[in-house]
């Protein structure tokens, strides 16, 4: 059935008009209405973060993740900074060979988080359906505010101007009928514009876009997919279904979905706003320098299982297995689980079992560049309570509820467990993960 | 060396031996029985280095002597032959050569130089009716935890005192205790042994080969217990590690309590269980005025819930218990009437035996389990 739609909007530019007939699907249960989605993605959000900061940086070419000499990655680069080819992800010392004149500034997470909360509360007065994917990207189901925000394209400057006004922050924003189409609207409608998507023009859009810019699709299936020929979107529409099925499985058929502008695969799977509750919290170091020193490898052991600890408890869940990940100099990896008798979300008990996990399983003498912490099978209650450990168990839980409470008020470094106070570590994180990245770690960023 | 045995007694005192042998080991001498013949019988040996079964049965010795063969081919082969006399012979070449009838069989061996040295018994300690310690074992055993990395709990706790004995398990979730009354005169100073539970189970094993008023002879070196039952030894080697503080575990008090039929209760909870979820067997007990209910449920299954009549009369009390835990106990348990102890739905919980009337009680046994949190 085609619909005719019409939506004018004002903007800075003058009225738009926008005619548009659209193809509403009938679906068994009856007649599904076309949604309308927003991506909005902030614009070079750490560094806007820091200017705010420090004005002085305003325009310049800037670095956040740490100094030119040390070891680690670009967490976020300013615009000028990416005209020398400077991107997050790359490692400092590559940046600073691209564009040495840049100003290199430590990442501050917890300011990131301050103001990404901001956003996040600022989006929820706009429409109860907001999903945060990452630090600095939502997505919002709008479906239905036509009375209250006018149509589509109006209702998104009207928040686009709002977020300017309220953050102080520039922000793009994607507006679509499927979440996938959004997000590639919102990364072409950067820096700081509105790109609204047509219903029924969606592989339209795609068609002449690189296929690295669906979502999925990473490094190593861009080149899977040169390999056939593929490098544009377009060129997968003219692909039979079948054969990317094929081919690729479930991934190639979710590809071909997303070709055509539908939401398939994955993450985008589930509705915006649903609790979907993660699967799985990690933690993960790599060491300025790599170490053999079993006193630093333990004391950031306890570091991060207490971060892990800490968001077991802000996600209200209990982790059954215990995940260690271990990186040699020579980068190869090995990962050890072990599965408790009980859940839990207490530190201790995290650290003991990944520190038992390395004790066993360390090659003796080894220098280590990266360590992880990782908690999985999560359950919703704590089960099984211990007969020999409770009244010790009743005093952590009540301590470190202190400590979360401490730590909301002060800032996550306030307070720490002794054991961890030597493997303290700057905080890295980056703006935009890359898209193959799995959606648990996504998830887990916000 | 070479004998006479009956095929009956051979397979009989194989059989204890099969429990004892390694199955999957590094070292070949392990998976053998060492065999040794002397004036009129002949003695047969096991061991994994951690436990050890020494047994023996008449035979007719035509040559003393000794040898070791796979322990598990040569039950297999001689179970299958007709009840007979066996001839065995072991060979200058370590090979043994059966032969019963018309069946003749040759089986490879190994020399019995590479046969670990089994200790001798040290002086007696103690004598135990096998029947009791049997029966506390199987009232304790299920509680041992499961999970190796926490080897002190990797088996059970025995305590010899000179007023009877006690047996203590617990995977740390849960705690079974049992006493038994009875004098132990030769016992001055309380004695203690942490026990494999491999050993308990071979204990079980031996007992129910004994006749009802066996005697069990006890003895512990350093390293090693010895369990002596007539002919039969059985000696384990002792565990290492402190048994936590089982006393201070125990509830000294419980503000509730119900006695209820220990079939019904069983029935019930193994039926509601079955809508329980698979790992973590959480099933939700109520007790209320005249009631105890029991209640599980599974969002995308089912969910089903029994009442059983009760003399409660206490405010309404919910708690979560594993169902697993409390049917060990349930199936443990001789006495038709249990009752439960327990407080609130953070607090240990208790399960005891209520014996009939007028029957005489000289054991007590305690079962503490732990609440789930859900």
């Amino acid at each position: 059935m085609l619909v005719y739609r019409e939506d004018v909007c004002e903007t800075s530019q003058g009225v738009l008009r926008v005619r548009s007939y659209t193809q509403r699907t009938l679906s068994a249960a009856g007649c599904q209405t076309l949604k309308t989605y927003f991506h909005i993605d902030m614009d070079a959000f750490f560094v806007s973060v820091e200017e705010l900061f420090d004005p002085v940086l305003k325009g310049k070419p800037v670095v956040v993740g740490g100094r030119p000499n040390q070891r680690g990655v670009v967490s976020a680069a300013s615009y000028a900074a990416r005209k020398f080819g400077v991107h997050s992800a790359m490692p400092l010392r590559t940046a600073y060979r691209l564009c040495p004149q840049a100003i290199f500034v430590d990442g501050h997470l917890d300011r990131y988080r301050d103001y990404s909360s901001r956003v996040f509360r600022l989006l929820k007065t706009f429409s109860p359906q907001v999903d945060m994917a990452s630090i600095d990207e939502a997505y919002m189901d709008v479906t239905g505010t036509e009375r209250l925000h006018g149509p589509p394209l109006k209702a998104a400057h009207l928040l686009h101007e709002r977020v300017k006004r309220e953050t102080e922050l520039n922000c793009s924003i994607g507006v679509a009928a499927a979440r996938m189409v959004a997000k590639v609207a919102s990364d072409q409608a950067k820096p700081n514009g509105v790109l609204w998507i047509v219903p029924g023009q969606e592989a339209r859009f795609l068609a002449p876009l690189d296929v690295r810019k669906i979502p999925g699709v990473g490094k190593v299936s861009e080149k899977n997919l040169a390999a056939l020929g593929i490098r544009k979107v377009g060129d997968l529409g003219r692909l039979d279904e079948r054969f990317l099925a094929e081919r690729f499985g479930q991934w190639g058929l979710a590809l071909a979905g997303k070709a055509r502008g539908l939401d398939a695969g994955g993450w985008f799977d589930h509705e915006v706003g649903d609790e979907n509750d993660p699967k799985s919290i990690s933690h993960e170091h790599t060491f300025n320098e790599d170490t053999a020193d079993s006193s630093v490898l333990e004391a950031t052991l306890a570091h991060l299982a207490e971060k892990v600890g800490r968001r077991l408890r802000e996600h209200k869940v209990f982790a059954r297995t215990i995940q260690l990940k271990l990186r040699y100099t020579d980068f190869s990896t090995i990962t050890r689980a072990h599965s408790l008798d009980h859940g839990t979300q207490l530190d201790h008990e995290i650290f003991s079992a990944a520190r038992d996990l390395m004790r066993e399983n360390r090659k003796p003498g080894s220098t280590i560049r990266l360590l992880g912490v990782h908690a999985s099978s999560l359950e919703q209650d704590e089960g099984q309570m211990s007969l020999l450990a409770e009244p010790i168990t009743e005093r952590w839980r009540k301590a470190l509820s202190a400590m979360d409470q401490i730590r909301d008020k002060f800032g996550e470094s306030s307070v720490s467990l002794a054991s961890g106070l030597t493997g303290r570590f700057r905080e890295r994180v980056h703006e935009a993960l890359p898209p193959d990245v799995g959606d648990a770690k996504r998830r887990s960023e916000d | 060396m070479e004998f006479t045995v009956s095929k009956t007694d051979l397979v009989r005192e194989l059989n204890l031996s099969q429990g004892v042998v390694e199955k999957k080991t590094t070292i070949p001498i392990l998976s053998n029985v060492l065999l040794e013949a002397s004036a009129d019988r002949i003695t047969l040996t096991a061991t994994d280095l951690e436990l050890g079964i020494r047994c023996s049965c008449p035979a007719k010795v035509k040559k003393q002597g000794s040898g070791t063969i796979p322990a598990k081919r040569l039950l297999d082969y001689v179970r299958l032959l007709p009840d007979a006399d066996v001839d065995i012979k072991i060979q200058e070449n370590h090979w043994a050569s059966l032969v019963c009838g018309r069946s003749r069989t040759r089986i490879a061996g190994i020399s019995r130089d590479s046969f670990p040295e089994l200790p001798e018994m040290p002086e007696e300690l103690a004598q135990i009716p096998v029947s009791v310690l049997a029966a506390m074992i199987s009232k304790t055993i299920f509680s041992i935890s499961a999970e190796e990395s926490r080897f002190t709990l990797n088996g059970g706790l025995l305590l010899l005192k000179s007023t009877g004995l006690v047996m203590v398990a617990t995977d740390g979730h849960r705690l079974a205790m049992v006493e038994a009354d009875f004098p132990l005169p030769s016992i001055s100073t309380t004695y203690r042994a942490l026990l494999p539970r491999k050993a308990m189970a071979e204990i079980l094993k031996l007992s129910n080969d004994s006749g009802a008023d066996a005697m069990l002879r006890f003895s512990g070196d350093e390293n090693h217990l010895f369990f002596k039952i007539g002919e039969r030894l059985l000696l384990s080697r002792r565990m290492t590690g402190n048994f936590p503080d089982y006393e201070r575990v125990l509830p000294k008090e419980h503000p509730h309590f119900v006695s209820l039929d220990r079939d019904e209760l069983r029935g019930a909870i193994e039926r509601v269980s079955q809508f329980a979820d698979e790992r973590s067997r959480a099933i939700r007990v109520r007790f209320v005025s005249g009631e105890v209910q029991i209640h599980s449920s599974l969002s995308e299954t089912g969910e089903s819930e029994e009442a059983l009549t009760s003399d409660y009369t206490g405010e309404t009390v919910q708690i979560g218990f594993n169902a697993g835990y409390m049917l060990d106990f349930l199936r443990a348990v001789g006495e038709k009437q249990v009752s439960f102890h327990f407080r609130d739905a953070n607090s240990a919980g208790e399960m005891r035996p209520v014996a009939a009337e007028g029957a005489a009680v000289n054991y007590q046994y305690r079962y503490v389990v732990m609440p789930m949190r859900i």
